[in-house]
């Protein structure tokens, strides 16, 4: 059992009740193993809406996949027609009724009988017995037994009629598909869901804004819980194909395998390996930021290391994108001639979202790419809600991860609605890159970041991303006073601080210079004042001794003049 | 049409080919009985030259009511003369019983017969 009964209250009922693989893909997960087995169920919905297909897809599945026979009986087509109805499928009818396993009893109502009297549709029973009996089968479908009204207008009786066969059944322990046009406020035009109240299954097929979406949903299980949603499911090869989000399994390998981007700066914002193999991988951005270039250069990437890659484009054609990446020289034509490179491009308006991803998923399957690009997912959301974006988008990466493909997706954004269906997106994937217009001085330039990439270091930083004649690289931006400076103002940026960094060294020398200059100046002051002191001593030192010179030579004349006049004083008695 | 008439039927009705029937019934169900009944009656009546009829039972021959597409019980096939007629039901509708067979309306005469 599967992960949709995660709150089951009656796991006993549960774990008991047998049940029948319907092998339609998603159906048997969301109602935890099929219809109730022995039981009749119904399967309503609108005309056109898939309920024939539902029903013989829930037989044929049963004779080749799980050994149960059954028995169509269908009151809608003739039988070649049935045979020819599921032509496009993968179902081969002639086959199974060769073998026995299966037995279309086509019965067209004749619209011109006569009703004369009291009647009852013994020989439904009749019928029926004798081809269950003939095959031995286990499983049958009634398609669809609102024609048995239009055909008796007996409503009473027909009711009466089918209650009686639905006991029948029951009793036999056929597992039963009962098919059933939606009425005006009603499930069934006839009020048949009184009467099938173990397991009912309603299919609607909406248009919303030209784009059909179908969904199922199943509104009743008696004695089991089921998922209670309504999923959107689509038409491929195989027949239906329910998309049961919540129910999916998060158990597939994870590969810690990397692989780069084709991008240098951009590996080496994702801590320099690039993304992980099988990963999801969303690049966002609005018109013209070069999203599709990213997603190229993914691929050219993956060219390089000999791997297959599928290139889905729904905005522009082989040619143009050959075109456009040459310009930034990037060879693709090479690899689309190597056979590794295949590009599928379709208008997104040719199918329906369910269409799309049928078709997508063929194509994965017959290439088995390890590499596949979606360009731009968002133009296949045209119309489609939210919802089903998500849904299949959810869907379409887990089924590449599962596969181990890597997945590279572009987002236009900026679509209006779009935008909750993107945040949606985005928790899905792995990487997500936004690429982000950054304007200001006159300019509009390309900033990248990483919004997150899961299992990985990665950096925080937008940077610059250029697109010129070489190719695409990732810079490292500039903060300047005014923010983050991209384009000519990063290169403004860049060249003023070199400029400024070079006269820093230029002025540290100056001042270098100058003061060993100064040094000198006042050492040659010194040397200067010193030789006019030594001058200046010398001179004072000479004129010193001149003085003491003649203060001797004075004091000398003194002394003798002195002795000369005491030898005549001495007489005259003084 | 290659049937080979006899002699009488051929007299009493040169233009009109001898009536062929198919009924099918379910067993010995009152309904299927009751209509059986009314059937011969009616045509006993209304169709003197004679009348082939061949009754079914859906679970006797179950093949014949798959490759005839037979669902309601009883069903009454009119074979021939063509163009081939279906009707079901127990034949209370006598008046439009006999025009849908071709056969020629009582004037008088009340619907039902007997019970």
């Amino acid at each position: 059992m599967t992960s949709a009964e995660v709150d089951d209250p009656d796991e006993e009922l549960h774990s008991w009740l047998p049940k029948s693989p319907t092998g339609i893909r998603g159906f048997d997960e969301i109602t935890g193993g099929g219809l109730p087995a022995g039981r009749p169920s119904l399967v309503c919905g609108p005309p056109g809406a898939g309920k024939s297909l539902f029903a013989l897809q829930f037989l044929v599945n049963g004779a080749t996949r799980y050994a149960e026979p059954g028995v169509f009986l269908t009151f809608e087509e003739k039988r070649d027609d049935v045979v020819v109805n599921v032509g496009s499928l993968e179902f081969d009818l002639d086959g199974l009724e060769g073998d026995g396993r299966l037995m279309v009893d086509a019965l067209m109502l004749e619209p011109q009988v006569v009703d004369t009297g009291e009647f009852d549709l013994a020989a439904l029973m009749v019928r029926l017995a004798w081809a269950v009996e003939k095959v031995g089968a286990k499983r049958v479908a009634i398609d669809n037994v609102e024609a048995l009204f239009a055909a008796f207008n007996r409503p009473a009786l027909v009711r009466a009629e089918l209650m009686r066969l639905f006991r029948w059944l029951k009793d036999k322990g056929l597992t039963t598909v009962i098919t059933g046009e939606r009425g005006a406020g009603t499930l069934t035009r006839h009020g048949v869901e009184e009467y099938l109240s173990d397991c009912v299954v309603v299919l609607d097929d909406r248009v919303v804004q030209d784009v059909a979406t179908r969904r199922l949903r199943v509104l009743k299980y008696r004695g089991s819980t089921h998922g209670r949603n309504e999923y959107p499911f689509l038409i491929g090869a195989e027949g239906l194909e329910v998309l049961p989000i919540t129910s999916l399994g998060l158990n597939q390998e994870v590969s810690a395998d990397r692989v780069s981007t084709g991008v240098a700066g951009l590996d080496e914002m994702l801590g320099g390996k690039g993304v992980f193999r099988g990963s999801g991988v969303l690049v966002s951005g609005s018109s013209g930021t070069g999203k599709t270039t990213i997603a190229a250069c993914f691929a050219d990437a993956a060219c390089r290391r000999g791997e297959s890659v599928l290139f889905f484009s729904f905005e522009e054609s082989e040619s143009e994108i050959h075109r456009n990446m040459a310009s930034i020289g990037l060879d693709l034509n090479g690899w689309v001639d190597s056979g590794l490179l295949q590009f599928h491009c379709e208008r997104p308006t040719t199918r329906g979202l369910e269409d799309h991803l049928a078709m997508m998923q063929r194509l994965i399957q017959e290439r088995a790419p390890r590499l596949v690009v979606i360009d731009p997912v968002s133009s296949l959301a045209r119309g489609a809600t939210a919802f089903d974006v998500s849904a299949m988008l959810m869907r379409q990466v887990y089924y590449l991860k599962a596969a181990g493909i890597t997945a590279v997706m572009t987002v236009l954004t900026g679509e209006g609605g779009l935008q909750e269906s993107i945040t949606n997106i985005s928790s899905l994937v792995d990487t997500s890159l936004e690429v982000v217009i950054l304007s200001g001085f006159g300019e509009r330039n390309r900033g990248l970041y990483v919004l997150k990439s899961r299992g990985m270091a990665h950096s925080n930083q937008i940077r610059e991303f250029l697109l010129s004649d070489n190719g695409v690289d990732v810079v490292p931006v500039v903060i300047g006073a005014d923010g983050v400076l991209t384009g000519s103002a990063r290169i403004a940026a860049e060249s003023a601080e070199r400029a400024n960094a070079e006269g820093v060294i230029l002025e540290s020398e100056e001042l270098a210079q100058a003061l060993r200059r100064r040094r000198e100046t006042v050492d040659a002051h010194v040397a200067t004042l010193r030789a006019d002191f030594e001058a200046e001593e010398g001179l004072t030192q000479r004129l010193i001794q001149a003085s003491e010179q003649r203060q001797e030579a004075v004091r000398q004349d003194r002394l003798a003049q002195g002795l000369r006049r005491t030898v005549k004083g001495s007489d005259q008695g003084s | 049409m290659s049937t080979a008439f006899p002699p009488e039927a051929q007299e009493r009705a040169p233009t009109a080919e001898r009536l062929q029937l198919t009924l099918f019934v379910s067993g010995a169900s009152p309904t299927s009985s009751r209509a059986l009944h009314r059937l011969r009656d009616m045509c006993d009546r209304s169709f003197a030259s004679g009348y082939d009829l061949k009754v079914v039972d859906i679970y006797e021959q179950p093949d014949e009511v798959v490759s005839r597409g037979v669902l309601a019980v009883p069903t009454l096939i009119k074979e021939l003369p063509l163009p081939v007629r279906v009707l079901i039901g127990d034949f209370t509708d006598e008046p439009r019983v006999l025009a849908t067979l071709g056969l020629p309306t009582p004037k008088a005469d009340s619907a039902t017969t007997e019970g």
